[in-house]
């Protein structure tokens, strides 16, 4: 069956390319300037968006870049079919697993079946998410060489699991946080804290995600943004109710497969287009007009062009995104630590029956998303050149149609055939990722409840495994559905901050105790407590009061601020474009709506100054976590240090993955 | 079922000793040369941005290379350590177990 499904996703990618390589060799060697203004974009059923008039009035395409519409127009019909097909298949895979899960190990660690080849392709699955396939490159595309120094931090988070984190966890535990943590220390008071915290990081990056498939849904289809977030959530819970780890593994698999295919055409196309010259390539990248107006009136806002500055080479040099450099560390923290405390990473090494079949994984996910990541960057530049970034940031203001917008335009140019169905097929792998990464998500944050909470606190321990698995598949239809009220209501609300948001909860509060219970004979239950607490507690009081929540006053500001320089030039007698016009008027209402207003936690401005917590809450973590542990001294937990010792650095005496 | 390790014991073998202690010293070590070179990314580009703007070969700069090397040091990092894991810890390990029957 595993051949089948192998063989049906090759033939899938296959297929597929090969219609989208052929009309892209078509259609180079007709490789015209496309004129395809706005207005009369084909089958745009949607209302024509504002970027329409901005197409119009001021962006211009510099000559020689094709001019993409202001919006992306795939083709119905083949997009609706391609996701119709992964649907199809992925629900394949899950009747197929859930046939084969009966016994609770089944249902969290598929039964530890999974081979290290397999795994690597899993958990590299887990990293390549919507986030960075549209958005990693989007930013490339709008803001050069910062959006690929942005992509270096998830892929270096793999040294760090690699290196301390996969073989001693893998050797010692089983299936969650809780089960490492609680070896050596009181069960029930460590189980419940760290399923708090993975059910936190958990919720966080779930709720970025659904929020995140609602609003590709609804840009790419049309479909209402709640009919989106709950036909994900749907499938997203019938994946792993019915199919559990098994299930959510495999849909993994394929689609990171299609993901890396996907990516590689469509680097290998901009690197053929390229004449595989990064020199010249680059030259052209920084010789482009349309690049240099762009991160001259767009990024850097000089409306008269300064003397002596090459824009074109600032393209190619950092600071245009990211600006804070106290900021960038925190974050470069965040990251390489807090992909190691991620609960549902964590669940992948229990899959395979070794430690070092988890090395393998890992190892082959690090390549993987090395290789996935240096191609989005080639794909990120590309799409800068070939389709320049103002049409980019016309249909999307954060970039993440830059990939899709891409895909169209090597296939053959909006309207064609092999433009259609690349896209068509870009967007529907787009769909499988997001699924993919919910459903483990949701296995995570049901595991940390079903198996944690409910089977070892609450029953002790003693359950049997029909019932283990039951409660196992209602907890996750509850969890699952949580997520989807969660997303709907989350719909105005900036998620991006959410993943990262994970990511440092993660950092601060699960990296510190699982190293420390790993590794350092002294570390007791009120370490762990205590660590846990207080890494988790910083990192979201300190996002609380950062600059990523919305401010009201701030807001309020920045209206009154174009108010009165468009005020200012009315009463000088200039008679005001459509465009400041329709500015005035909408800073005007902001301004008045906002000016009153305070964040969430009721603040005016924020108190915290960089947005991400981490350069402060890992050490707060650390620190809590060695302070909690000395001031209440524990001789069962040194005692039992030999044990924990003895089997994360040998294997001996192992969990089997059948067993428990 | 046999019966349960003696792990006090296991941990005072001298294989065992010797394994642990060349683990540790090989994965901290490399963790953290590993972790400060990714580090220099943002300090340098943050603090010290003219040194990525050297340009090296026509348009690209030293900043572009140095965040490719990034690329090149985790792949040579993690090809390394399967390295030294295959030859060394497993052997190790090997060792110990044989050791112990």
């Amino acid at each position: 069956m595993k051949k089948r499904i192998a063989a049906l996703t090759v033939a899938l990618s296959l297929s597929i390319f090969g219609a989208a390589a052929a009309c892209a060799a078509v259609a180079a060697t007709a490789a015209t300037p496309l004129a395809a203004p706005a207005a009369t974009a084909p089958g745009a059923t949607a209302p024509a968006p504002p970027a329409a008039a901005a197409a119009k009035a001021e962006v211009t395409p510099a000559k020689g870049a094709a001019a993409a519409p202001a919006k992306i127009t795939p083709n119905r019909g083949i997009t609706i079919g391609m996701f119709a097909l992964i649907i199809a298949v992925t629900m394949g895979v899950v009747v197929w697993a859930a046939k084969k899960t009966q016994t609770a190990s089944d249902f969290y660690t598929a039964g530890g079946g999974i081979t290290g080849f397999q795994n690597g392709w899993a958990i590299a699955g887990d990293y390549m998410s919507a986030a960075s396939f549209l958005g990693m490159s989007g930013l490339i595309s709008l803001y050069g060489i910062d959006g690929f120094m942005y992509a270096v931090g998830p892929m270096f988070s793999f040294i760090a699991i690699l290196l301390v984190i996969a073989e001693p966890c893998r050797n010692a535990g089983k299936y969650t946080l809780g089960d490492i943590l609680s070896f050596r220390s009181s069960p029930k008071v460590v189980r419940g804290v760290a399923a708090l915290s993975t059910v936190t990081v958990s919720i966080f990056y779930l709720i970025a995600q659904m929020v995140g498939a609602g609003k590709l849904m609804q840009m790419l289809l049309n479909i209402p943004y709640k009919v989106s977030v709950i036909g994900v959530g749907a499938l997203m819970v019938a994946y792993v109710v019915f199919g559990g780890m098994k299930a959510t593994t495999w849909v993994q698999i394929i689609k990171a497969s299609l993901l890396m295919g996907a990516t590689t055409v469509l680097c290998l196309l901009v690197a053929i287009k390229a004449g595989f010259n990064p020199v010249s390539f680059f030259t052209d990248v920084v010789n482009s007009s349309a690049i240099q107006e762009h991160v001259r009136m767009n990024v850097l806002k000089d409306v008269v062009a300064k003397p002596g500055v090459d824009y074109g080479q600032r393209f190619m040099e950092p600071g245009l995104f990211l600006k804070s450099p106290l900021d960038q560390i925190s974050l470069g923290l965040a990251w390489a630590l807090g992909a190691a405390g991620l609960p549902h990473i964590l669940m992948r090494f229990f899959t395979v029956p070794s430690a070092k079949d988890a090395r393998k994984s890992i190892i082959i996910a690090l390549f993987l998303n090395s290789t996935f990541f240096f191609m989005i960057s080639v794909i990120g530049f590309g799409a800068a050149l070939y389709l320049t970034p103002q049409a980019i940031s016309a249909v999307d203001k954060g970039g993440n149609m830059a990939t899709l917008l891409l895909a169209q335009h090597m296939g053959g140019g909006p309207g064609s055939l092999g433009g259609d169905i690349f896209l068509a097929f870009i967007c529907a792998v787009a769909f499988a990722t997001i699924l993919a990464v919910v459903s483990g998500l949701v296995l995570a944050a049901s595991a940390a409840i079903a198996h944690d909470v409910y089977v070892n606190i609450i029953k002790d321990g003693k359950a049997d495994q029909h019932l283990q698995v039951k409660v196992a598949r209602i907890t996750s239809l509850f969890v699952g559905t949580s997520a989807i009220v969660m997303g709907l209501m989350a719909e105005k609300e900036n998620v991006v901050a959410l993943v990262a948001l994970a990511f440092a909860v993660a950092a601060s509060g699960n990296f510190p105790v699982v190293m420390l219970s790993l590794f350092w004979r002294k570390f007791n239950t009120a370490g762990i407590v205590s660590g846990l607490v207080v890494g988790t507690v910083s990192a979201l009081a300190l996002v609380m009061v950062s600059p990523v929540m919305t401010y009201p006053k701030k807001i309020a500001a920045d209206a009154r601020k174009v108010v009165d320089t468009l005020e200012k030039k009315q009463a000088g007698g200039a008679v005001l474009a459509e465009k400041e016009v329709q500015a005035l008027v909408k800073s005007r209402a902001e301004y008045a709506k906002n000016k009153n207003g305070t964040s969430m936690v009721g603040l005016d401005a924020p108190i915290f100054p960089l947005k991400n917590p981490g350069i402060v809450s890992v050490p707060l973590g650390f620190m809590a976590a060695f302070f909690g542990c000395l001031l209440f001294r524990e001789r069962r937990a040194e005692e039992m240090f030999d044990e924990i010792d003895v089997r994360q650095n040998t294997g001996i005496g192992i969990a089997k993955a059948a067993e428990h | 079922m046999s019966e349960k390790p003696q792990w006090e014991a296991i941990a005072k073998h001298s294989s065992f000793i010797e394994l642990k202690r060349k683990k540790r010293n090989f994965l901290f070590s490399w963790w953290i040369i590993s972790t400060i070179y990714y580090l220099l990314l943002p300090v340098i580009s943050g603090y010290f941005p003219e040194a990525f703007r050297v340009k090296v070969i026509g348009p690209i700069n030293f900043g572009y290379l140095f965040i490719l090397s990034q690329f090149v040091m985790a792949i040579g990092v993690a090809i390394y350590y399967a390295h030294v894991a295959n030859k060394t810890f497993d052997r190790l390990t090997k060792q110990l177990l044989d050791a112990l029957k």
